[in-house]
């Protein structure tokens, strides 16, 4: 249906003049290419209408509400006339690049090295890669739990060389150990994008001019890979500030971020209101800081990557 | 070369991470290798930690979990047994899953045609919801939902779950498609329908094909997404209707016994079957050929 809609709108395409289906792209030209389109990104529109465009709406409305009802600013001037609160943003912040920063440093030798990889060695590491996604992250995040725990594998392997285990549970060092293994995936995947469409004769070509391997690896490799580079960290950093449970978990008493005073203030405290204004506050400053990224790794000379 | 190579160290690097089959590997070259290879296993290492700690502690004899485990014993999984709960939230979680997966490779192969070839209002705002819809905040959205659902009187239910986890990953399939049509060359295309294939021949012959892999990989992470989903989750179900990792979570908040990790481990098998059927229908690699970042 497409490419017959293409035929139709490009005959210049042939200047031969051999156009062997005339009565295939008349009608389709006819009915014209828009309703198509309309009909069939239409219950994709529904669904973001229905189900994300609305909900968010009655967010911020609600967040500009008093519990009664009654239009108000307080939950914003509650949030961020309270250094509790503003600490919890930055705190949530600072876990968000610290994750994205952990990914990165794990994540981009790792798809270097998967890009080298035969075909099947690929297949076998991306399983691993993604296994972490394939189960519950409530399984998951008491995994580490266990591993991290005072009494736990690796406490032990410190006892056995003599040393003292570093407290490794129920704070920020946890919370980023647990972070970066769910969200590594996200990063490499985009990476391995970016690194497969490089042009596998670069490098060559590089060293063929006299450039070593360190200067085609800067030169080369890291520019033409920023695009992947820019789109997982923005996935890592997003989904990294608004986790809930993996902090929840591993960070215990100590490390509370926003997610979970958005879940608590909505169902311990049944405050909806405060609840949608600390997400809101979250949702803006996400926004604010990813459009800076990517403008300034955008700037570095990578290219767009969301149109 | 191979003389070159000998000479002068520079050259040897140079020649070493060409990616040509080394005839005289240097020594530089193995100790490369070696490096890259420990890294790897390193950080294979550290991705299933959490899985097989997991898996190892359910066969303890303890009532307690630790890790390694003492003892070997099946005590757990019998146990499991006694709690018909969490056969329910499974069934629950991978019914809603499934619906999510199917739902949102539909939506997505639809919508990703759409955006991709026909010109229709609005298209460019959809596309950039698209994107942004990867970046909100799922607990937000879990709260937004949570108010809007109380809006319009809508009672929990498997169904409004699966609607909220479509907006998980519709987002996702879209991207996928997009992906994979932006991967086909049209010419295939134009081939077939010069040679005289309806446009129906062309879309089921050349242009599904294209996106089969795209469509698996996007129906396999709505599927993952679905099930491993507890933050939309946690705002939508109720006391009598929980998926399996909101009865984990709750069941965490008051024990802390091995029968958790027994059902962890049963969840870890039934996605290493996912896989395995997967793998056998369309491999592993297809779920990796297109990339989500286009």
């Amino acid at each position: 249906m497409a490419a017959t809609a293409r035929i139709a709108d490009g005959p210049a395409l042939r200047p031969d003049g051999a156009a062997p289906t005339p009565k295939v792209h008349q009608p389709v030209k006819a009915r014209g290419p828009w309703r198509t389109g309309l009909l069939l990104a239409s219950p994709a529109i529904a669904v973001l209408a229905l189900l994300f465009i609305a909900p968010l709406f009655m967010l911020v409305y609600n967040s500009f509400r008093t519990q009664a009802g009654d239009p108000t600013l307080q939950n914003y001037t509650r949030f961020l006339g309270d250094s509790f609160y503003r600490d919890v943003l930055w705190h949530t912040l600072w876990i968000g690049a610290l994750t994205t920063l952990g990914c990165l440093v794990v994540g981009y030798p790792f798809a270097v090295y998967l890009r080298g990889r035969s075909p099947r060695a690929r297949n076998y590491l991306s399983l691993v890669l993604l296994s972490p996604l394939l189960i519950s992250m409530v399984t998951r995040a008491y995994g580490w739990l266990v591993l991290l725990g005072p009494k736990g594998p690796i406490a032990d392997g410190f006892h056995a060389v003599g040393l003292d285990a570093p407290k490794m549970l129920y704070n920020d060092t946890a919370v980023v150990i647990g972070m970066v293994h769910v969200m590594l995936a996200y990063m490499v995947l985009p990476l391995m994008g970016s690194l497969d469409r490089i042009d596998p004769a670069l490098t060559p070509a590089a060293k063929g001019l006299g450039a070593s391997g360190w200067t085609c690896f800067w030169r080369i490799t890291v520019p033409l890979s920023l695009p992947g580079m820019l789109a997982g960290s923005l996935i890592v950093f997003s989904l990294t500030v608004s986790s809930f449970v993996t902090p929840a978990i591993l960070g215990g008493p100590t490390v509370k971020l926003m997610p979970y005073f958005v879940y608590t203030e909505a169902t311990s405290n049944l405050n909806w209101p405060y609840a949608a204004a600390i997400g809101f506050v979250l949702i803006v400053v996400t926004t604010i800081l990813t459009a800076v990224y990517a403008r300034l790794l955008r700037g570095r000379g990578g290219k767009e990557v969301f149109a | 070369m191979n003389t070159a190579t000998a000479t002068t160290p520079a050259t040897d690097k140079a020649a070493a991470g060409a990616g040509r089959k080394p005839i005289a590997a240097g020594v530089g070259e193995r100790a490369r290798r070696l490096l890259g290879a420990a890294f790897a296993a390193l950080v294979g290492l550290f991705l299933l930690a959490p899985v097989l700690v997991t898996i190892a502690s359910s066969l303890t004899t303890t009532s307690y979990v630790t890790f390694p485990p003492k003892g070997l014993t099946l005590h757990w999984y019998a146990e499991l047994l006694n709690r018909p709960e969490f056969l329910d939230s499974f069934l629950l979680s991978i019914g809603v899953a499934a619906g999510a997966a199917v739902v949102s490779t539909a939506l997505g192969l639809a919508a990703g045609l759409a955006i991709h070839r026909y010109p229709f209002p609005g298209k460019s705002v959809l596309d950039r919801v698209f994107s942004s819809a990867f970046a909100v905040p799922t607990i937000v959205l879990g709260i937004g939902l949570l108010q809007w659902y109380a809006q319009l009187g809508m009672a929990s239910s498997p169904l409004t779950l699966l609607l909220a986890h479509l907006v998980l990953t519709v987002p996702y399939t879209v991207r996928l498609v997009l992906a994979g049509l932006a991967g086909l060359d049209r010419s295939a295309e134009l081939a077939a329908a010069g040679l005289g294939a309806k446009a129906p021949q062309v879309f089921w012959h050349v242009t599904l094909p294209a996106v089969r892999g795209p469509l698996i990989a996007g129906a396999f992470f709505a599927l993952i997404t679905s099930f491993d989903d507890l933050t939309i989750a946690l705002f939508v179900v109720t006391t009598d209707m929980q998926t399996l990792p909101v009865r984990i979570f709750n069941y965490l908040q008051y024990n802390y016994d091995p029968t958790v990790t027994a059902v962890g481990t049963v969840m870890v098998l039934f996605a290493a079957v996912a896989v395995v059927i997967i793998e056998r229908v369309v491999g592993v690699a297809h779920l990796f050929g297109a990339d989500p970042e286009q």
